[in-house]
């Protein structure tokens, strides 16, 4: 009877192999299933609600008792005067955050780790990554202050400097908020993200080093040999990964920042989804708009990661 | 550890998070009823939520409430708000789950919106509320704006009476024009040529040219703006011209797109290009508003600008320095017909002071507590603060006269006192019209009536039937309400911008303007003034 079980059931078993497989490693499951509950109680859970975009929201039927309204909200927003403005505005803002904020931590990084003395690299770490706990509020409220155009400490400097010009309002000029949005950012996390990078680095085998140096290469040839190419899967995971939230632009910052004179360009779509959603209890709107954010959102990872597969063998999936 | 022992420790993670989960979902279903509520002495327990200003001290400490909660045999559970309720309102109402009083809370659209969640209280008006009924016999116009369009009553109105019947006021600092020996300015040219001589000058005497801004203002959608200033174009004004809408001849129109408005903000932008308008009047909130024209100690900082009051708007300290400023002409021999904001509905009438949800178990006794505070002394209480020597509001005189005390504490101005110190304005109240001549009010209402008077001759050209537009006493139905808010918020994202862009740049206004005028129109403007002619023509059947 032995033999029989491990031979016959063969068939059977191939349709489980892969289940009995796992089974092996239990403990591991086991580890993960923490992570697995709350992401299921928490992100898929909630999402049946993204059915509200669908419907008419009647309060007293609750989030799915609505009658179906179709693709309706969907072609209220393409509709809207405020369609491009806020797809364009929130466009902007994320392309520029990414351009020039994903590469100032690489930077940052290197730097740090071409520091020798490990005194002054843990003060220069810290310095640079202590502003990431400020919150939104404050910051933005730093920023008014600092840039006011009476009383600004920042702007008067760069007013004495002639770096722009006497009548800017750094606060209201629409040019200028896209600039102030990206560099205080920038200031505000590029330490924080840089910490990624840095830990990375340190795990660069020091005989590479060794090596390029026997070789003859200087700080730079090093930099560009040795440590861009050792931190090159980190740097497209998180790349792949910004990509994914390219559209979901910091409403609390954007709110904040926002006033009369800067709204041509401050009004993103997260921005929008509140002032119509929330605040005239247009939920289903709200819900219809967020969601095509969503899922634009959820294109460009797509797109980032395959590009990433093709060209570099590296991708999440 | 062995297996076993970790997978149950696993396991017993588990259960705890469930247990927790369980536990939480309980203890909100319990805020929903009030099954078990009777305090030990008989007393029926209610929570409620009351949205107050953010000076407004914690309300458990008022005694005057604490005595109407004793006389109406509650005893109330506050929940207290003073900032960003319109965030927290909309996921608080869509959860179902409120408290079963709501005072300042609600709003029609909510009634709409959130149907059902709220209780009709028309019925328990008329069976326990013997001060409303009071109330509404006196002032039936009351009934009418509590009314909703489903001839439900889900939100009780206040009413005061004594108030101003405009809200801003438009003043100019007499030491500056003493001091460069200027005469107070009657028209839109005099005004510029005053603020011109403010910028040049040192009407400050500090010796610094350079501190002085002739003019400041709030964002014009705004209070105390210079959409005041549409009044001296003939265009009427009224009840705050909330988003812009007026009445003209019994037709609902909207500023924003009047060639009046074009007007204004030509010469508002003449007036900043040469900078005689402070840098930051777009970009500041209403805090940085108020200290700037409170100046550094006594030296004053601001030449003309709008606000409720000069003690208020300059300080003590300031204040004497600054006269009321009555309507300008736009030029000497301008023909327009003069006004002023009426706003004698909006500073006098309110609606849905307090609410009730429909869920609530204790129905009657909520009401019973509601109509405490329409008795007309408590009310006066409601405003001013309470009358006995903990809450040192008002005085009573023993006579049936009371008098509005002055600040306990010596730091606040009156003004800053009344907020403090009770619900004021916020409050549900019926100051009842035989009552006002009996109540001798504060200095600082005192001096507003006083301030006041020189709008007095423009506010009674305000004709209730054709240029009076009382917002509040509109009513429309769901799809309205949706229609409405859809369109105002893409209407908004246009007006609030063009004034902004217009006021500080040198674009040309004239030419911009048939095409924002278009696109303003069919962002759903001429939609919106539809259906709000529609209401309007209604209210006026009503109006006698």
């Amino acid at each position: 009877m032995k033999p029989a079980q491990t031979t016959v059931p063969h068939q059977t078993l191939r349709g489980n192999g892969w289940l009995r497989k796992q089974a092996g490693h239990y403990q591991l499951w086991l580890m993960v299933l923490p992570a697995v509950i709350y992401i299921a109680i928490f992100c898929y859970g909630p999402m049946y609600g993204i059915q509200l975009a669908f419907r008419e929201f009647d309060f007293s039927k609750g989030l799915t008792g609505g009658e179906w309204a179709g693709l309706k909200y969907f072609e209220q927003y393409f509709n809207s005067p405020m369609f491009w403005p806020t797809l364009r505005n929130t466009f902007i803002i994320a392309f520029f955050s990414i351009l020039l904020g994903f590469p100032m931590p690489i930077l940052l990084a290197l730097v740090v780790n071409s520091i020798r003395s490990n005194r002054r690299k843990r003060i220069l770490q810290t310095t640079v990554y202590m502003p990431y706990f400020i919150s939104t509020v404050v910051l933005v409220a730093l920023l008014q202050i600092m840039l006011s155009p009476t009383t600004g400490l920042i702007d008067g400097f760069l007013k004495a400097l002639h770096l722009i010009p006497a009548d800017t309002n750094l606060i209201g000029d629409p040019g200028a908020f896209v600039p102030v949005y990206v560099i205080s950012a920038i200031w505000q996390a590029c330490g924080w993200n840089s910490i990624i990078f840095i830990a990375a680095l340190s795990s660069v085998d020091a005989q590479q080093y060794d090596a390029a140096r026997i070789d003859g290469a200087n700080r730079w040839q090093t930099v560009w040999h040795v440590e861009i190419p050792a931190i090159l899967p980190t740097i497209i995971i998180l790349l792949i990964m910004n990509m994914g939230s390219i559209l979901s632009v910091g409403f609390e910052k954007t709110f904040l920042m926002q006033n009369s004179l800067n709204k041509p360009v401050s009004e993103v779509i997260s921005t929008y989804v509140f002032n119509v959603g929330v605040k005239s209890n247009q939920f289903s709107f709200g819900s219809a708009v967020g969601l095509f954010n969503t899922l634009i959102n959820f294109t460009f990872l797509m797109l980032a990661n395959a590009l990433a597969k093709k060209t570099s063998k590296i991708s999440l999936m | 550890m062995g297996k076993k022992s970790i997978l149950a420790l696993v396991l017993a993670g588990c259960l705890a998070g469930l247990s927790l989960a369980g536990c939480s979902s309980k203890g909100n279903s319990s805020d929903v009823g009030n099954d078990s509520s009777n305090t030990p002495e008989g007393k029926t327990k209610l929570k409620a939520i009351i949205v107050k200003h953010s000076l407004t001290k914690d309300v458990t400490q008022m005694k005057w409430l604490a005595e109407i909660e004793e006389k109406a045999n509650v005893e109330i559970e506050w929940q207290q708000i003073s900032a960003d309720w319109d965030q927290k309102k909309s996921a608080l109402f869509a959860s179902g789950e409120i408290p079963d009083l709501l005072f300042n809370a609600t709003s029609n659209s909510d009634f709409v919106q959130f149907n059902g969640l709220f209780e009709d209280l028309g019925p328990l008006i008329e069976k326990d509320a013997p001060n409303i009924q009071k109330m509404f016999s006196e002032h039936p116009e009351l009934k009418t704006l509590a009314t909703q369009i489903d001839g439900k009553l889900y939100g009780t109105p206040r009413y005061k009476g004594i108030w101003p019947g405009s809200t801003a006021s438009m003043f100019i600092n007499k030491t500056w024009l003493d001091n460069l020996g200027l005469q107070v300015p009657t028209t839109w040219d005099e005004l510029e040529t005053v603020l011109l001589a403010f910028r040049d000058g040192d009407p400050n005497q500090n010796g610094d040219k350079t501190d002085e801004i002739p003019m400041d203002f709030n964002p014009i959608g705004w209070d105390f703006t210079p959409k005041l200033l549409l009044g001296s174009l003939g265009l009427p004004l009224s009840n705050g011209a909330s988003d812009g809408y007026f009445t003209e001849g019994a037709q609902v129109k909207n500023f924003y797109v009047d060639e009046r408005f074009k007007t204004l903000m030509q010469f508002l932008q003449k007036l900043y290009s040469q900078n005689l308008i402070s840098k930051e009047v777009v970009t500041q909130d209403y805090s940085k508003y108020q200290s700037v024209a409170r100046g550094n100690g006594t030296t004053a900082k601001v030449g003309f600008t709008w606000g409720w009051e000069t003690g208020d708007r300059f300080g003590n300290e300031l204040k004497d320095q600054y006269v009321t400023l009555p309507q300008l002409k736009q030029h000497a021999d301008s023909t327009n017909e003069l006004y002023w904001s009426n706003d004698y509905y909006y500073q006098n009438y309110g609606s849905n002071a307090v609410s009730v949800s429909a869920r609530s178990k204790n129905k009657e006794a909520a009401m019973r507590f509601i109509d405490a505070f329409y008795e007309p002394v408590v009310s006066l209480q409601v405003l001013f603060g309470g009358m006995n020597d903990t809450d040192k509001g008002i005085k009573d005189n023993g006579d049936g006269t009371y008098a509005i005390l002055p600040p306990a504490d010596a730091s606040l101005d009156p003004g800053s006192w009344k907020w403090t110190n009770s619900f004021a304005d916020n409050g549900p109240m019926y100051i009842a019209d035989a009552l006002k001549d009996k109540v001798m009010l504060g200095s600082d209402m005192q001096n507003v009536l006083k301030e006041k008077a020189v709008y007095d001759e423009l506010l009674n050209k305000a004709d209730e039937k054709s240029n009076v537009y009382p917002q509040n006493f509109m009513k429309y139905s769901t799809e309205d309400t949706n229609t409405l808010a859809m369109n105002q918020a893409n209407v908004n994202n246009i007006t609030d911008q063009k004034w902004a862009n217009w006021l500080t740049t040198k674009v040309d206004i004239e030419k911009e303007w048939a095409a924002y005028v278009a696109s303003v129109n069919s962002s759903g403007l001429e939609q919106n003034l539809q259906i709000r002619q529609k209401a309007y023509d209604e209210y006026l059947s009503t109006l006698k």
